[in-house]
């Protein structure tokens, strides 16, 4: 089974109406490529959201387009992405190929993907800006730092987001529109949360860091080290030169007395 | 909810093109009756793609929708009527208040239309009409005979047909056109609206308009277009304000002026600047009107297709009316009775859908429009728009003006002065008074 994920939300600025809800270009993308993987391995697409009745509508779009089975997991609220993953994982055990968008129209933060990668013990593909087909496999492309490029080589069972500009979605037919209207969608009621994601709900708090205590040889030339912010006693510029291996004890002999390492 | 017919020969009894107040009351009608319908809306939903945003009055849903203002998505009702004649310095008002049209059953209301056609679009879901949206009906389909069996969209696999086709594809429609209903087109038989939305805080709007709670204001001008022939407007709604003009097509292209720099004039005017200061600007939109009445119509039927609202140029633009969604609305709801007729009798071919030419035209949505068919011309004719405002400006003017010590002058010698200053002829004068006595008379 291949499963397309599909973040149904609300305009922030219009959050109770349901005409200005829909999901994101990248999520288009996912279930084109989820459908476009399906007729190629012979499989059925199912469609997946999470949310209220009100976002059954994107899921009838997918089966007109093309899906064949349309499961809305019920949420009247917000849930962690860990939550929605966890649902997501339970509502489809068995997929085989699950495709989801890199981000949704509020822009959230895009860690289903891995979670739900994590909850299907799957391989996972994220961000995920080309993808061609190697027999019953995916090469996906990634993208890294200065212009470089990630293959990913990718086997199922897998988990892979894609960007929006990746696929652009077809449209679908009148009669299978017409269809769609009046087809069947399961609802999951899932199950309470076995845990509360504290982080979820924990004000932000910056981590410690150990600072190395002020240089000076007189309290006052600590105190004046301390007030100044370090920036004129702490980076101390020295030019060295050592061998590669003396050179790296150095540094990061440095580095400790400045406190930036345990 | 009656049983759903199922057409054999036919994908659906009857595809409604537009979801706009006309398509929704045709659908809502029909699908009452048992019929299988689609109704088709290119816009992600009814009412998206719509620029209008004035007064609605929506008496005739009251034989479609019992108590239909419980539940209605309306801004203010409109228990405020003004008339203003503007010249550059001067303003005449008519002002006219009435309490009782803030209660049931309500006159008229400010509404954004993309709340109220959804709702009236919900309507007729709920009575049984299929939706389809982000759909355009592209052409017609025809047998062998020419007789419109359905329509071609713009989707894959998107030929629908349907014993009867009601095009209410809106003003220029292209499925009227296209069908052989329109004889000609003149663009001289349209007006573009322009329109800023202003946001400004409720309490402002009241205090501005001399109003409360949901009431409102409606405010109808002439003579303050920039020598472009036409008309303005000022709406409240409950927190924004629309203002904007109504210009000529023909005058506007003439004499080269941009529409929003006639209402940028028109903000300035010193009796429109304080009702409209510190608005912020939230929408600007523009849409063609149907202003020529009886003269543009089309032909409303032909075999197996009807056409309602603006798409049958059913507009009433007569000064001191200015109506289209009661019109549409009407139409609407006469074309899906007319509808339900043919599919019963089995005869959907111009003759089995006369009844709607029969329903027009036995209601006020051609009795009006014949009784006023000389008024679209007389009030965008040039003696009305540019001479007549400042003669009558002028006059009013001096009847307040005190020249002490010189005594009060008669008002018919300052009539008979102004007209000559304004050159007003007295036998223009006295024809256009007969055509707008037997026109509003």
């Amino acid at each position: 089974m291949i499963l397309a994920c599909l973040k149904w939300v609300t305009h922030p600025g219009e959050p109770h109406d349901e005409r200005f809800a829909g999901i994101s270009p990248a999520d288009q993308s996912a279930l084109e490529f989820a459908l476009v993987q399906a007729a190629a391995l012979g499989l059925g697409v199912t469609a997946v959201t999470v949310g209220p009745a009100g976002a059954e509508k994107v899921l009838r779009d997918a089966l007109a387009c093309g899906a064949q089975r349309a499961v809305r997991i019920h949420s009247a609220g917000t849930l962690s992405s860990a939550e929605v993953a966890d649902a997501l994982a339970a509502a489809a055990p068995a997929a085989r190929w699950v495709w989801c968008g890199d981000y949704s129209l509020d822009r959230g933060t895009g860690s289903v993907p891995a979670y739900l990668a994590a909850a299907l013990d799957a391989q996972q593909a994220l961000g995920v800006i080309s993808v061609a087909w190697q027999g019953d496999g995916v090469v996906a492309t990634r993208r890294l730092d200065g212009g470089r490029r990630e293959l990913l080589s990718v086997a199922a069972p897998a988990v892979i987001s894609v960007e929006g500009a990746t696929a652009h979605l077809r449209r679908a037919g009148l009669g299978a529109l017409r269809a769609a209207a009046s087809a069947t969608i399961d609802v999951v009621h899932p199950a309470a949360p076995a845990h509360i994601d504290e982080a979820v709900v924990r004000a932000y708090r910056p981590r410690a860091r150990a600072l190395a205590a002020p240089l000076g040889e007189q309290p006052l030339d600590r105190l004046r080290a301390l007030a100044a912010t370090g920036a004129a006693t702490a980076t101390r510029v020295e030019t060295v030169t050592l061998a590669p291996p003396a050179a790296a004890a150095r540094i990061a002999a440095a580095l400790r007395e400045w406190g930036y390492l345990d | 909810m009656t049983a759903r017919s199922v057409p054999t020969d036919r994908d659906v009894d009857v595809v409604v093109v537009g979801g706009g107040p006309a398509g929704s009351c045709a659908a809502l009608v029909a699908a009452r009756a048992g019929l299988s319908v689609v109704l088709l809306e290119r816009g992600p939903f009814p009412g998206s793609k719509n620029m209008y945003g004035g007064v609605v009055y929506p008496r005739i849903l009251d034989e479609l929708i019992p108590e239909w203002w419980n539940d209605v998505p309306i801004q203010r009702w409109v228990t405020r009527r003004s008339t203003m004649l503007l010249t550059e310095t001067q303003a005449l008002t008519v002002d006219f208040r009435a309490g009782a049209w803030g209660a049931p059953p309500y006159n008229g209301a400010t509404a954004y239309r993309p709340d109220f056609d959804n709702w009236l679009a919900c309507h007729a879901q709920a009575a049984g009409a299929q939706l389809i949206t982000s759909t355009t009906a592209t052409g017609l389909l025809r047998d062998s005979a020419g007789t419109v069996i359905g329509v071609r969209t713009d989707r894959p696999d998107g030929d629908l047909t349907a014993h009867v086709v009601i095009a209410c594809d809106g003003v220029n429609s292209f499925l009227a056109k296209e069908a052989g209903l329109y004889e000609h087109t003149d663009a001289k038989h349209f007006t573009l609206g322009v329109k800023e939305t202003l946001a400004l805080p409720k309490h402002v709007i009241d205090e501005r308009f001399g109003v409360r709670g949901r009431e409102g204001v409606d405010i109808e001008i002439i003579g303050a277009t920039g020598g472009v022939n036409g008309g303005g407007f000022l709406y409240t709604n409950l927190d924004t304000i629309a203002i904007g003009v109504v210009l000529k097509l023909s005058k506007l292209g003439a004499q080269q002026q941009r529409p929003e720099q006639i209402i940028a004039t028109l903000k300035q005017h010193p009796a429109i600047a304080p009702l409209v200061q510190d608005g912020e600007l939230k929408e600007y939109s523009a849409h063609i009107i149907p202003e020529a009445g009886l003269t543009m119509m089309p032909k409303m039927t032909t075999d197996g297709m009807l056409v309602a609202g603006d798409a049958a140029a059913l507009c009433l633009a007569a000064g001191i009316w200015l109506e289209g969604v009661n019109f549409a609305m009407a139409s609407g709801m006469y074309a899906g009775q007319a509808a339900v007729e043919a599919v019963q009798a089995n005869d959907t071919s111009a003759v089995g859908l006369a009844g709607y030419q029969r329903r027009l035209s036995d209601t006020f949505v051609l009795k009006d429009h014949r009784k006023l068919r000389r008024a679209p011309a007389l009030v965008l004719s040039d003696r009305v728009q540019h001479l007549y405002p400042g003669m009558v400006a002028n006059v009013v003017e001096r009847m307040f003006r005190v020249d002490n010590p010189n005594p009060k002058p008669g008002v018919r010698r300052i009539f008979n002065q102004e007209r000559k200053r304004a050159g007003v002829r007295r036998r223009d004068l006295l024809r256009d008074g007969w055509t707008g006595f037997r026109s509003f008379g």
